[in-house]
């Protein structure tokens, strides 16, 4: 039971640690002497990295959403740790982790609505340069996000 | 004789920063303004000693990328002189309030070539010794949404939602509670008294010999 408990606490830790890695790290798309995400841009200059602003050319409105839509994912999984940890203490026995449950999957939701307009609306017609790790890396954290949220609503709990 | 010298030197310590203190002067840091529109740049000090009526305040300009500052406007002696010759003849008016320690002056029309710093100089004599102010202008064609604003109004926005969302919940929670609360009192007091009407007979009496000594 408890190594049940250990695992779920660990994969929403994990889960966090992850939205907070593709946030704020800055390898959203990399081509060999750029790495950019959506706060800026690191271009190799003379084997000097300098951190300039992003293209004008960008959207800026889907920008904002998305490094909007990914911050509030970060809270909301932090938040749900928390909350988590709360029920776990003060929940009725046979009752279910629901709270929880909302909190990964308003998580999820959001990290997948940033990094889906990431994808469709950035880097439209760059051909030499790919994904980097931390898009990777969010896409991972939905996964994960999506199945905390459901052992959270499918979950009893058994002691009191 | 030491302890009159300890007092001395403190009394006159506390005399004498009074006597240095600096005037203080107070503009923006930063402003943002529409080519075409007026924009006010403000002024204020701070100082020690009452508002003189010696008081001056002086504006000078110095263009974007250049080193040299021109001297746009001066008041003294009660009167405001304004530039009648330079990058602001015409466009400049005084609307400060010297007697409320207010130095601020209005440019009018604006144009692209008034990007540059703009730094204000006061003086209440004798109060005389501080840094001039300096603010910045920029003049844009159309003002930029700055960098992080819906982010932040989204992000709040979302946060803001949930906030309320706990709170009706609770409250609701509350509220029905005291309402289901406050029906079971009333239904529990009168099964309560039909209950001891009911009791009075056959109350059996307590057997003395089944109390164990």
């Amino acid at each position: 039971m408890l190594i049940l408990l250990g695992a779920i606490f660990a994969l929403h830790i994990i889960g966090i640690v992850l939205l907070l890695v593709a946030t704020i790290d800055n390898a959203w798309w990399v081509t060999d002497d750029i790495y950019t995400d959506v706060w800026g841009r690191w271009m190799m200059t003379n084997n000097v990295w300098n951190l300039t602003d992003l293209p004008s050319t960008y959207p800026e409105n889907y920008l904002q959403a998305v490094q909007a839509s990914s911050v509030l994912a970060c809270i909301f999984s932090i938040l749900g740790i928390f909350v988590f940890l709360a029920q776990l203490f003060t929940l009725p026995k046979g009752q279910r982790f629901t709270i929880s449950g909302i909190f990964q999957l308003l998580a999820c939701l959001c990290i997948m609505i940033a990094a889906s307009i990431y994808t469709d609306r950035f880097h439209l017609d760059e051909r030499n340069g790919w994904y980097g790790h931390c898009y990777i890396l969010a896409w991972i954290a939905f996964a994960l996000t999506f199945f905390s949220c459901i052992t959270y609503f499918v979950l009893r709990k058994k002691t009191a | 004789m030491l302890t009159f010298l300890a007092l001395a030197s403190v009394v006159l310590l506390g005399i004498v920063p009074e006597q240095s203190q600096a005037i203080v002067i107070y503009t923006g840091w930063e402003r943002h303004a529409l080519v075409g529109s007026d924009i006010r740049l403000s002024c204020s000090f701070f100082s020690w000693r009452w508002t003189s009526e010696d008081v001056t305040f002086s504006w000078t300009y110095r263009p974007d990328g250049s080193r040299d500052s021109i001297s746009i406007f001066h008041y003294t002696g009660g009167v405001p002189y304004v530039d009648n010759k330079g990058p602001f003849r015409d466009r400049l008016e005084f609307v400060g309030n010297p007697g409320r320690r207010d130095g601020s002056i209005l440019l009018k029309n604006l144009e692209f070539t008034d990007n540059g710093t703009f730094t204000c100089d006061a003086k209440n004599p004798p109060d005389i010794v501080g840094r001039p102010s300096s603010v910045r202008l920029l003049v844009f064609e159309k003002v930029p949404i700055q960098a992080g604003v819906i982010t932040g109004a989204i992000i709040g926005v979302v946060l803001g939602l949930l906030v309320l969302i706990v709170v009706i919940y609770y409250l609701m929670r509350f509220l029905v509670a005291r309402r289901v609360f406050s029906l079971s009192v009333s239904k529990h007091g009168k099964k309560k008294k039909e209950g001891s009407q009911q009791r009075q007979g056959p109350v059996p009496p307590a057997d003395p010999s089944k109390i164990k000594v």
